[in-house]
């Protein structure tokens, strides 16, 4: 009797300890079957559940970029995160919860020095680009950020294939697509097609649609030969936003203005107890000011689109100056997407809201006249068609052939920037080509080395008042490229 | 020359210097911002150049000062050398990647220092009773001194983690 009581009593303590060590499964695994480039953007697909409510704090490590996210677990409830993430061969990701022992997991990512081919082909057939990796997938194996779609060079789908992508998934491949990455589509249902018809830039170019794999490959080719302007490149952002040189101004005032202090004070008093009091005081009083001053940050959005595309790319940079010593916390843009550090070097840690898949904040360490940057890229709905015809006697016939009208702008043609007046729908002007100016602001240079190369197109600046929680010095220019006359 | 006027020719002296690399400081900071390099080197090497200036000069005027005058005139002196540059040197770390605990124990021991030269050329006066051999002697030892500091320099202000 007494033996079953003791059996009853250890099961009884098993089980008591399984009540109140509740246990987290933890699986990551990385899009596009673990390959990326060499300084390209990735994602990791988690998936957590626990079996006992908690809540758990999870960590994906890659390089210098922490992403953190708080999530709520249930019994018998699978929580699935798509983390974006920067480049790196190792990935840790980690789950811990107060109550159950935390959970590691190390994911490996192969970086393809060669261009990467995805290929998502229910029929599993190898395909053949030359100098491509290639690299077969599954619909679960297509991100649902579309800054991972910077990992391929090229992509392949079928209708099944694209058929089993999820809600997300379409977003992230229409929002690249609308960035000029290139995409076959195979045998795809003619409805589709007519849906997916001018989601792609690049003029349409990017998007493909083949009736058979051989074709598909003579499409990339094709496609691969004609080259498609680059989303810009970060170092260009020193064309469109000059140094903050607001922090240096302050700091060189307020040496100025202790040195001269501390030059009256020595020559009107030479006591020790000055001698040491002014610089001290001067110590302190620097120290309270680098506190006190309210660093000003500073977000430039460059956007892109071709005359009549319903998408225009974009790449923002928000710039945050260092004044003191510490850590800093500042806010994501919620209306900008795919926010990363500019400097894959710098260390950062993301907030990441589980809920709605983006992070929320930015943490990272700053000091005096260090200028941290956030770089933000994506696309936005944009409706500006614009027609130029050149007259014989030298005069260029622009007009509005969109359904909206346009802003006041600038127009780039023949080396020249001329004023572009506001157009309503269907209205046009003329504008003498001998009228222009030259290019002296850097902005404009920069437009015009991005426009085609015939170099006719049009600049707007961005309305940025409608982007939340957006910084005090905020520029934006929307550059449209024309079709030649 | 009366203390009055030495004490602020030592202070208009550390001044100067201060002044010297924070105008130096500035200009290459402000070069790294226009072409978006990291300006925290510049104020990594501002503070070592503040400290190998100010052992420098400590080094020529701690002794001398501490021979010829005495004790008191000597800390002085020290002090209106090195006490001028603590703006910048506060300024400068909140720039760099150097460890406060590291500025703060190097502040210090130049108090040391400061303190401990003129000492040091007072008992050489009264060791050799020569004051001309005991300036000589004390610029000799403050050479070896800077020597010293120079050689070290790399220890002085680590980079934070």
């Amino acid at each position: 009797m007494s033996r079953w009581l003791w059996l009853l009593g250890l099961a009884l303590c098993g089980m008591t300890d399984a009540i109140a060590q509740p246990r987290i499964d933890l699986a990551a695994t990385p899009a596009w079957n673990g390959w990326t480039r060499p300084g390209r953007a990735t994602e990791v697909d988690i998936r957590l559940s626990a079996d006992t409510a908690t809540r758990a704090t999870l960590d994906v490590v890659a390089g210098s970029q922490i992403v953190r996210a708080s999530v709520d677990l249930e019994p018998g409830r699978i929580v699935r995160l798509q983390v974006p993430i920067e480049s790196a061969e190792e990935v840790a990701v980690s789950a811990a919860s107060p109550a159950a022992p935390p959970q590691r997991r190390e994911i490996r990512i192969a970086h393809s020095e060669s261009p990467l081919l995805g290929v998502g082909l229910v029929i599993g057939d190898p395909v053949h680009l030359e100098g491509f990796h290639m690299v077969a997938l599954d619909a679960d194996d297509l991100p649902r950020n579309a800054s991972a779609y910077s990992s391929i060079d090229a992509l392949i789908l079928d209708a099944p294939t694209l058929g089993a992508l999820d809600e997300r998934q379409l977003g992230a491949l229409l929002v690249h697509a609308a960035e000029c990455g290139r995409i076959v589509l195979l045998n795809v249902d003619p409805r589709v097609r007519r849906v997916l018809d001018g989601a792609g830039g690049c003029g349409g170019r990017s998007l493909m649609n083949a009736a058979s794999l051989a074709d598909a490959k003579e499409m990339l080719n094709s496609s691969l030969a004609a080259s498609m302007v680059p989303a810009t490149a970060l170092p260009e952002f020193t064309e469109f936003a000059r140094p903050d040189h607001l922090t240096w101004n302050r700091v060189l005032i307020v040496l100025a203005a202790y040195f001269a202090a501390a030059t009256l004070a020595a020559i009107f008093f030479s006591s020790l107890p000055v001698m040491l009091l002014v610089p001290a005081l001067a110590t302190v009083a620097i120290l309270a000011l680098l506190h006190f001053i309210q660093p000003s940050p500073q977000l430039v959005v460059w956007s892109e689109a071709a005359s009549g595309a319903q998408m225009a790319r974009y790449q923002a940079w928000q710039r945050f100056p260092g004044v003191t010593r510490g850590r800093t916390r500042v806010p994501v843009l919620p209306q900008l997407a795919s926010a990363r550090s500019c400097d894959p070097t710098q260390a950062m840690l993301f907030d990441f809201d589980a809920s709605r898949g983006r992070a929320t904040f930015a943490e990272f360490d700053t000091r005096l006249f260090r200028q941290v940057s956030l770089c933000y890229s994506g696309s936005f709905p944009v409706a500006r068609a614009i027609a130029i015809d050149a007259r014989p006697d030298g005069l260029l016939h622009v007009r509005n052939t969109g359904s909206i009208g346009w802003p006041k702008g600038a127009l780039l043609a023949g080396g020249l920037v001329h004023e572009l007046p506001a157009l309503g729908p269907g209205d046009d002007t003329i504008i003498p080509t001998r009228s222009g100016k030259s290019f002296r602001d850097n902005v404009l240079r920069t437009a015009m080395a991005r426009a085609r190369t015939d170099g006719t197109a049009a600049l707007w600046e961005l309305e940025l008042g409608g982007v939340a929680d957006i910084p005090l010095q905020s520029k934006g220019w929307l550059l449209v490229s024309i079709p030649p006359p | 020359m009366n203390e009055a006027p030495a004490h602020r020719l030592a202070a208009m002296t550390g001044l100067a210097l201060a002044a010297a690399i924070a105008v130096w400081w500035l200009g290459s900071t402000r070069l790294a911002l226009d072409h978006g390099t990291e300006a925290g080197r510049c104020a990594d090497d501002a503070l070592q150049a503040l400290l190998l200036v100010r052992v420098t000069a400590l080094a020529i005027v701690g002794v001398r000062v501490g021979a010829l005058r005495g004790f008191r005139p000597g800390v002085t002196a020290g002090l209106g050398l090195i006490a001028p540059s603590w703006p910048v040197v506060v300024l400068a770390w909140s720039a760099g990647t150097s460890l406060a605990t590291h500025v703060a124990l190097t502040e210090v021991l130049l108090l040391a220092i400061s303190v401990a030269l003129p000492m040091v050329g007072l008992g050489l006066q009264r060791l050799l009773r020569n004051a001309e051999l005991a300036v000589v002697t004390g610029t000799v030892l403050g050479t070896a001194l800077v020597a010293l500091a120079w050689v070290t320099r790399g220890f002085w202000y680590l980079p934070s983690l």
